[in-house]
């Protein structure tokens, strides 16, 4: 009994050197953390088969080489009442040692701007590390696209457009709020499950306008353009550092919705509609997929973090290997990923009161 | 046409020993994970994910191909030999399968159930390697209201297991239906049957944890009650070559099966779940003598399992032809994809034009791993077959800890964990009541389809409509609706004719009358308060 006892003496004791131990290391130093022997969790709130996992899984074995130590970094999937269960698990997570992160992604943005009440999370509580852009194109079948004047859509006005919608205060909105500021008519076809489905609507005829963002865009609309069965119609910009609306990177042949709008009558680029289009643009692209570290993160692992995605992105190959996958825009870290985080997760209450307004005449919707 | 060289690179491709070996290997792990009920491909794909970085094209697609084909061929295991539903692709399998192996034939059912697997993957090759050249143009014929109609011929497929009395079948597939409604609707964001204040059943309920749910539970607890093992009889039987010879007596069977199960699997949007349901009720329809069926006719064993390892191939053909996943595993085959071709192979419109051999080699290997995957199955099969001379009460705890183990792991929730034995004790009221269950199930797996596509193919209408009377008639009733709807009438017509034959819930005692009654009064007002 006696040698129980002392074993376990012995066991607890060594339990604690050994917490000790990396405890002390955890702080040693002030350079940085060190994940050697450790497992990385990099939550995302989105299931295995979206963007959000593709870009997660394009990240994770390249972070695993840069940090040091070279952690395994395995991605764990927290799908669920649209990515607010995964955030509101992350939201109860205090920085412990730099091995947990968490991917959002405009979907997760969204609900925490427009005031969601499955939303118990708040952006402010946790830090950015990267910030990655993407774009979103639209395009139309090409009897549609010749009605158009160049730039000038009105000639698109008298007719009936049939649009997939994922839902009403989801992504889509960037794109139909955009395409009622055109003056089009767009009846949406509510309740698809994913984008790729809403290209199949297109491809069967039965959606006469969609839009993909760039990748998708990429891979799936790029060989319709060339058998001549779509047309581009606009991009949606990307943001310039200065905070203006420019041309996109990826499609810099195409024009962006702020050059369409100024070209059609009846569409203004300045004024309240404009002002929520552009807040809820930004957090839905430039600053749609961010990487955080839990509320309490130390500054070394903030330190620790940056320099190795910014490793990733000094990769030689890196532009070959993201070109594809993620198309050519900035992933931002540091001072950058901050200005994209601030601008993609607050809006003026101007514009969030003209959006929530304008989802209920338009879809009944009602976000209490 | 290019399609002949294509098809003799994809050949050169595929027939490397190191190929080969990682084709094997990930039809071990297939194995693995496939025997154990409920867990299917989805889980082990996704643990293989974070290691394809960096592999070699065509030995990461190898070992992914060999991981996912192996599945619908191992889950005949738990079906036969437990009664509990391997995947949900091999739920119809149970119905014939178990009560095979309670009389002492495991070993027939288990080696037709594999002639029938391997050579429903064969054929689904086969019909692929032509079909995948026109396969775009015919897919896109498929628009919202052909897409609804063929859910609705999955939902006649009711009458014909509705059981001893048609209405109570087609109540338990409307309870299905309605507790496929539970969460967050599809088109309008509003919450049926659950709040925010209570996220668990804002998702909805998941399909694993229903079919294992309403049919594993009930079977481990009558097994359970009757206190004795699997088998009735001491042994398993010696009848292997007896069921490969049935298989073969019954080959035009496996065929029209085989081609049910590539071409439900081929369109996008239906999920698979119900290719075995639709090719049951086709094997009863067309058989001649039907009063066997539910009671141990290996032909029951035979349809749904050509048909689900032809599903898995016909998956294919969204998958890389469209980028749209034909089911779960088949989403995280694209992911891996992009990681394996880093760039140089998108799946999508593009992929027949620049991957040809590619393609090909992915719907060969797909072929070859469904052979590996057989051998490896008849040579285990020895061993596990044992298991059903086990005495049960010694079999169960473990059973219902894979149960647990397959509900729990794809979210780490406790609270499937209840809504298991929830479902569970709601089975085992079916059960005993001889209410359908694979009618129940059949209408929770289709009420989500059937409700979008309703939505969207009424908004749709309704546009067309306005442009012109002829043009909503033409967009509804085009030829291929016109077809389904014919099929679809004959086959509720027959079934509901038929289904007294069918035994959908075996030989279930009925005591008094009283506790039926209370139980159907329960269903009733349920009904009811959802209607309200």
């Amino acid at each position: 009994m006696s040698t129980l006892k002392t074993t376990r003496r012995m066991a607890m004791g060594l339990v604690a050197a050994a917490t000790a131990t990396f405890g002390l290391q955890a702080n040693a130093g002030g350079h940085g953390i060190d994940l050697t022997g450790k497992t990385v969790e990099w939550i995302i709130p989105f299931s295995e088969t979206g963007g959000s996992a593709k870009w997660a899984n394009f990240y994770a074995p390249l972070l695993s080489e840069a940090l040091p130590g070279q952690p395994t970094v395995v991605v764990k999937f927290m799908p669920g009442a649209g990515s607010t269960k995964g955030a509101n698990y992350f939201h109860e997570q205090e920085y412990d040692d730099g091995t947990l992160i968490f991917g959002s992604s405009g979907s997760t943005q969204f609900p925490f701007l427009l005031g969601d009440p499955r939303v118990k999370f708040d952006y402010a509580d946790w830090n950015v590390v990267l910030a990655s852009g993407t774009g979103g194109v639209a395009y139309l079948p090409p009897e549609l696209a010749a009605k158009m004047d160049g730039l000038d859509a009105s000639g698109l006005k008298d007719t009936d457009f049939i649009y997939g919608n994922q839902g009403a205060t989801r992504l889509d909105l960037v794109p139909t709020l955009a395409w009622e500021m055109l003056g089009l008519n767009v009846e949406s076809v509510m309740g698809i499950k994913g984008r790729g489905d809403g290209r199949l609507m297109f491809e069967r005829g039965e959606a006469n306008i969609d839009y993909q963002t760039s990748s998708s865009y990429l891979s799936g609309v790029t060989p319709l353009v060339e058998a001549g069965t779509a047309v581009p119609m606009m991009t949606w910009g990307a943001l310039s550092d200065a905070g203006d609306i420019v041309r996109d990177p990826t499609f810099p042949e195409i024009p962006t919705f702020k050059e369409v709008c100024e070209a059609t009558d009846g569409c203004e680029t300045s004024g309240e509609k404009w002002d929520a289009w552009k807040a809820f643009f930004i957090a839905g692209f430039p600053a749609q997929k961010m990487v955080f570290l839990p509320r309490g993160a130390t500054a070394d692992a903030m330190v620790t973090y940056t320099a190795a995605f910014e490793a990733v992105k000094a990769r030689a190959d890196f532009a070959e290997i993201s070109g594809k996958r993620l198309g050519k825009y900035p992933q931002m870290t540091g001072a950058a990923a901050e200005a994209a985080k601030a601008s993609g997760t607050n809006v003026s209450p101007d514009a969030k009161a003209f959006i929530v307004n304008w989802l209920q005449e338009k879809y009944g919707v009602s976000l209490n | 046409m290019e399609a002949l060289p294509a098809f003799g690179e994809a050949w050169a491709l595929i027939l490397q020993p190191v190929v080969l070996g990682y084709l094997v290997l990930g039809v071990l792990m297939g194995l693995c994970i496939g025997v154990f009920p409920g867990l299917g491909g989805i889980a082990g794909l996704s643990l293989l994910l974070p290691f394809m970085f960096g592999m070699d094209p065509i030995l990461g697609l190898a070992l992914m191909i060999g991981m996912v084909a192996v599945v619908p061929t191992s889950d005949t295991f738990a079906s036969v030999l437990m009664g509990i539903p391997g995947s949900s692709a091999s739920q119809a399998t149970v119905l014939d399968g178990f009560p095979m192996a309670q009389k002492g034939k495991a070993a027939r059912a288990l080696s037709a159930a594999f002639a029938s697997s391997l050579f429903g993957g064969l054929v689904g090759a086969s019909f692929l390697t032509v079909f995948i050249l026109v396969a775009r143009p015919i897919v896109l014929e498929f628009r919202t209201p052909e897409l609804l109609m063929i859910t609705i011929f999955g939902l006649s497929m009711v009458g014909i297991l509705a059981g001893r009395v048609a209405i109570k079948g087609i109540v338990a597939a409307g309870l299905g239906m309605l507790i496929g409604t539970i969460g967050e609707g599809a088109s309008s964001g509003d919450l049926r049957m659950s709040s925010y204040d209570f996220p668990y059943l804002v998702d909805g309920l998941k399909l694993v944890i229903v079919g294992l749910g309403i049919f594993a539970i009930p079977e481990i607890i009558t097994l359970l009650r009757n206190d004795r093992a699997i088998s009735q009889e001491a042994q398993i039987g010696g009848g292997w070559i007896a069921g490969i010879k049935d298989w073969f007596a019954n080959i035009w069977l496996s065929v029209r099966c085989s081609i049910i199960g590539v071409i439900v699997g081929v369109i996008p949007g239906l999920g698979g779940s119900v290719v075995d349901w639709i090719a049951y009720g086709h094997t009863v329809q067309t058989s001649k003598d039907k009063s066997n069926f539910g009671k141990g006719d290996v032909r029951g064993v035979i349809g749904p399992e050509s048909s689900n390892n032809a599903k898995e191939g016909g998956g294919l053909v969204p998958t890389l032809l469209f980028g749209i996943p034909g089911s779960g595993s088949m989403a995280i085959f694209i992911g891996a994809i992009a990681l394996l071709g880093s760039g140089q192979i998108e799946v999508g419109p593009a992929m027949l034009k620049n991957n040809l051999d590619i393609t090909y080699a992915i719907v060969w290997l797909l072929a070859l791993a469904n052979v590996v995957g057989t051998v490896l199955c008849i040579a285990a099969s020895g061993g596990i077959a044992k298991l059903t001379t086990i005495r049960f009460v010694l079999l169960a705890p473990f059973l219902f800890m894979i149960i647990s183990f397959a509900a729990f792991q794809s979210g780490q929730n406790l609270m499937d964990l209840v809504a298991l034995f929830a479902i569970g004790f709601l089975g085992i009221l079916m059960r005993r009541f001889d209410w359908s269950r694979p009618a129940f199930l059949i209408g929770f797996v289709l009420s989500n389809p059937a409700e979008t596509y309703a939505n969207q193919a009424i908004q749709i209408a309704q546009s067309r409509f306005r442009k012109g009377f002829v043009e909503g008639i033409d967009y509804i009733f085009s030829p291929i609706v016109l077809v389904l709807l014919a099929i679809t009438l004959v086959s509720v017509v027959l079934g509901l004719r038929q289904a007294k034959h069918i035994l959908a819930e075996g030989d279930s005692k009925s005591g008094s009358k009283r506790a039926p009654m209370v139980f159907l009064l329960c269903d009733h007002s349920f009904h009811w308060l959802c209607i309200i």
